[in-house]
Order: structure tokens, then sequence, then C-alpha cells
């Protein structure tokens, strides 16, 4: 087990990675199109089979496509956790999360039972295949930092996800929706993105932080107890909808912990060692500043429907933070990869991806948020915006992380010893 | 009580973290005097750190676990990545050539990071559970080498 965890064989090759963070963007181009051909009524009441299918575009085709993804990278270097024969893993989940998502999200759009049985089937291959081997692994890491035991509730809450998933799906299947089927949902949902997104994104920040802005490491209240109380709260969410119980109070408890873990995130980050600029950080500070403001929102505000707060905790908190996290991790790895072939002369992190070409991309991405928000307030209409700068934004992210692909790809290529050659 | 390998050497990569942020900060504001003086100290805390693995903790543990070619072959060769790195900062540093020494500057941190979390994750976990009667005569001899 040791040998492997620093075996650099058995850390995935890095085309693993990049397939699923530039398929990612590529969903989110989907989901974009979606606003221009259904009707933005059905879009925007979360009850309605496209939403539904918008829902999980997301969800499954960015969120679930860019952490499958980053942990199959993360896991080994962050908890010493090696899959066995990454390569297979990766095609069979990438595969399988891939016309999972598309054939579960085509059946909702176009009403077809065959595409969400197939769906279904192939997304369940997919987190059961990931999860189990998450687990199997994560559960044996002796030595335990906040990082790991994050992702052990991630994982417990990824696979209880997936199963009540799989109910639903069932459900929807047999034409038998039951009495209890929107407290499946909303457990369903709470273990998906309180579990699955939030619970990750903050012990990945656990390291992140700190390390790569040589910034302050959070308390280690936070780091410790934050994960588990939340753990704990989504548990009793979900006794708490089918035993009818008012929600309120685990709201306001899971929230101030959310509220808590940003401001720490933002303190560390604004007082970070590190002087030198940074555009991977306006991903951060913006996610975790929309991360407060949806948290107030689900708190204070009364909702006609969930529009306006999945924008501000799907766009603007969780997908912001996972681009700055493929700004980092795509150069990173290109460089990293190159070097290890024992390549010298090669572009540094910085000149994989040019950085005013990711700052554009970050305005578009937050005009995008904008035009989705103030849609609720002044017109529909600013939806059709919203989605347009969401496309292009998409656009862009591919075209950056594929220009850092690309070089990889044409150095790697190369013999390393050519350096040495004098034409 | 005496410290743990692993919290020493933990607390080791702390400071030479610091170091280099120092380092970034005094290039940032295009104080090349003062950065190339940084850089030294760095490159020798570095250097310090790595002899400590290279020439104490990595031959005892290889004696007592038998493992030779594994993870502290994987260790030496991550330094050696590391000392490359340096040199072609030392070549920027020497030509002021800002933007590629912040470019190298990210890699080496990342793989700075990188490295140090195999080693605390697992490297160290070992190194204690195998030396951990051993460390205090093993972190006196790690300090001895500063002076020599």
């Amino acid at each position: 087990m040791f040998n492997q965890g620093l075996s650099l064989e058995q850390a995935p090759p890095a085309s693993i990675p990049f397939r699923f963070f530039l398929t990612a963007p590529l969903f989110g181009i989907l989901l974009g199109l979606v606003f221009f051909f259904y009707p933005l009524e059905s879009i925007i009441n979360q009850y309605s089979p496209v939403a539904i299918a918008v829902v999980h575009l997301f969800t499954l085709g960015m969120l679930a496509m860019i952490i499958f993804g980053a942990m199959q990278q993360m896991m080994p270097v962050l908890a010493g956790a090696v899959i066995k024969k990454p390569i297979l893993f990766g095609n069979v989940v990438y595969l399988s999360l891939t016309f999972g998502t598309l054939f579960f999200s085509a059946s909702f759009l176009f009403s077809n039972k065959i595409l969400l049985i197939i769906g279904a089937g192939l997304l369940s291959l997919s987190f059961l295949v990931f999860f189990a081997s998450a687990i199997y692994l994560l559960f044996q890491v002796k030595f335990l930092t906040s990082t790991v035991s994050a992702m052990k509730f991630f994982s417990i809450c990824g696979i209880i996800t997936a199963i009540l998933g799989l109910y639903l799906a069932t459900g929807y299947i047999n034409e038998n929706l039951g009495a209890q089927h929107l407290n499946f949902v909303n457990s369903h949902a709470t273990f998906g993105l309180f579990g699955f997104g939030v619970i990750l994104i903050m012990g990945v920040a656990f390291q992140v932080i700190p390390m790569f802005y040589v910034a302050l490491d959070f308390p280690k209240f936070i780091q410790t107890k934050i994960p588990l109380i939340i753990l704990m709260i989504i548990v009793l969410f979900a006794l708490f909808l089918f035993l009818e119980i008012d929600i309120y109070v685990l709201k306001v408890i899971v929230s101030s912990m959310f509220i808590l873990f940003s401001i720490y995130g933002l303190n560390s980050l604004n007082n970070r060692r590190r002087p030198v600029f940074d555009v991977t950080l306006w991903f951060w500070k913006f996610s975790l500043y929309m991360f407060i403001i949806s948290m107030l929102n689900w708190l204070f505000i009364p909702q006609d429907n969930m529009f306006t707060i999945a924008v501000l905790f799907g766009l603007g908190f969780l997908y912001s933070l996972l681009q700055g996290m493929m700004y980092k991790i795509i150069p990173f790895l290109s460089w990293f990869h190159l070097i290890s072939q024992g390549h010298i002369s090669i572009p540094t992190m910085r000149e994989m991806i040019s950085e005013d070409m990711i700052k554009l991309q970050f305005l578009i991405f937050i005009s995008s948020v904008f035009f989705f928000i103030i849609a609720g307030f002044l017109s529909n209409t600013f939806l059709y915006l919203g989605a347009l700068m969401f496309i292009i934004s998409n656009i862009l992210l591919i075209f950056n992380c594929a220009n850092a692909v690309r070089k990889y790809k044409q150095i790697s290529k190369l013999n390393p010893l050519d350096t040495f050659i004098k034409k | 009580m005496t410290q743990s390998i692993s919290a020493c050497m933990t607390e080791d990569h702390r400071s030479c973290d610091e170091k280099f942020a120092q380092m970034e900060t005094f290039v940032s504001q295009d104080n090349w005097v003062k950065a190339q003086s940084k850089f030294n100290t760095f490159n020798q805390n570095l250097e310090h750190h790595f002899n400590m693995e290279e020439a104490v903790i990595f031959p005892k543990f290889e004696t007592k676990t038998g493992m030779m070619g594994g993870p502290t072959a994987m260790m030496r060769m991550e330094h050696e990545q590391m000392r490359n790195v340096l040199g072609q900062m030392q070549d920027d540093l020497k030509v002021k050539d800002k933007n590629h020494f912040f470019g190298l500057s990210e890699s080496l941190m990342m793989l700075m990071q990188q490295h140090n979390m195999k080693e605390k994750q697992m490297l160290y976990a070992m190194v204690d559970v195998h030396l951990g009667e051993e460390s205090e005569i093993i972190i006196n001899e790690m300090q001895g080498l500063l002076t020599t």
C-alpha cells in the first residue's frame, strides 16, 4: 500500500482528470441551450421534468464530473489512497457518467422512459464504481487528516445520494411516485448538494487554501467538527422531513456553519502571505461570497421558487470554486507530468493558460450569474442573456483548459533528450 | 516530552513555506537584491531539509524496514526535481525575469506542497512508527547538520 502510494505509475495519467475537466463545460453549454428551446417557466419550476433535466445536467454533468476527475488525482496525494487500475477505473466512471447524464437528462426533456432506464443504469454503475472504491480506499487510511475525514463523509453522502436518486428514478420508471415523493426528492438534494458538494469542497479547502496561497490554517474546530456537524444535520434534515417536523432550526444551524466556514476562508485568503497576484483567487473569493449570500437568501427571503438560490449556490458558489480549482490543477498537472517525463524546456504553469483569457472568462461567467439573478426581480428575458453568457463562458473555459492540454500533448510527444541535441 | 519526527519535519515544511513567501514578496516589489538574499536563505533551508531526510531519516528508515527502492527513492527523485526548478529560478533572478520567475515559483510551490503532503500523509507517519523510539537521537542528529 505504502509503496504504491508514492509510485508515479500509480497516479492516474494526466489524460484521465483532463477528460473529466474538459467534459464538464460541454454539459454547461447543453444546460445553457435548454433555455432557448424550452419555456422559461418550466425551467424555473424545480419539480417540472425540464427543471429536473437542467438540475442534473449541472449536478451530474458538471459538479460530479469535475469532482470525480479531481478526486482521482487528489486521493493518492491528499489521502495516500491509490486506485489500483486507474485507467480502467477512470474510463468506466467517465463513460458511464457522461452517457448516463446525457440519457438521464434527455429522458426528462423528451419524456422517454427507455432513455431513463438506460440513464439510471449507467449512472448507478458510475456512482457505484466510484464510491465503492473511494469508501474502500479511504476507510483504510490510517493517518487521518481533516481532509481525509471530509472525504469519507463526502463518500458516504455520495452513495446515499445515489441510492435515493435510483429510488426516485425507479418511481418515475414505474410511474408510481408515492406519497413521500417530495420528501425523498428533498433528502436526495440535501445529501447531494450539502454532503456530496459542500463537505468535499470544505475538506479540499482545508488543505488547498493554506498550501497554495501560504495562508492561515482554518481553526481546528472548523476543520474537525464542522464537516461532522453538517453530516449529522443532513441526516436530521431527512428525518425531520419524513417526520414532518419544521426544519427551520436545522437551516439556521447549517447556514451558520457554512457562513462561518466562508468567513474563515475569506479571512485566510485576504491575509495570505503569498503576494503574487493569482487570478484563481477571484474564483475562490467570488465563490465564498456567493456561498454566504446564498445562505442568507435561503434563511431570510421567502422563495417563490428555488431558481435564484440555485443560481447563487450552484453557479455562484460551487461552479466558480470548481473552475478556480481546474485553472490550478490543469496547468500544474501539465507541467508536472512533462517535468516528470524529463522535459526541461517547457512552459511554466503561468504560461500554460493566458491569464488575460482567464480574466475574460471569469467576467463573462459572473455576468451570467448576474443576469440570472436579476431576471427574478426584473424580467425573465434576462434569463436568455444569462444563458447566452453562460454558454460563452463555458466555451471560453474549454478553450482555456484545452490550450494547456494541447501544449502538454505537443511537448509530451517529443523526446526529452532532443533538448540536448544541437541542430 | 520529546517532539515526534513528523511534528519536527512538518514544522520545518512550514518554515520553508514562510521563507518562500518572503522571497516572492521581494520579487513582486522588484527588490532584486533582497530577493536574491531571501532566495539564498530559502535555498539553504530547503537544502537543509532535504539533507535531514537524505542523510539521516531515509537511511535509518531503509535499514529498519528494508524498503530500499520504494518511497524514499521517490522522495529523493522529487527532491532532485525541486532542485532543478530552484536552479532555473536562480537564472531568472539573475536576468530579473519576473514573469518567468513567478511561473516557476508557482510550479515549485505546487510541487513542494504535493511532496509535503505525501511525506506528511505517509512517510513521516511510517517513520514515527518505525523510528519513534529513537526520535530524540534522530532529531538531534538532524539539527547537528545545521552546523556542519
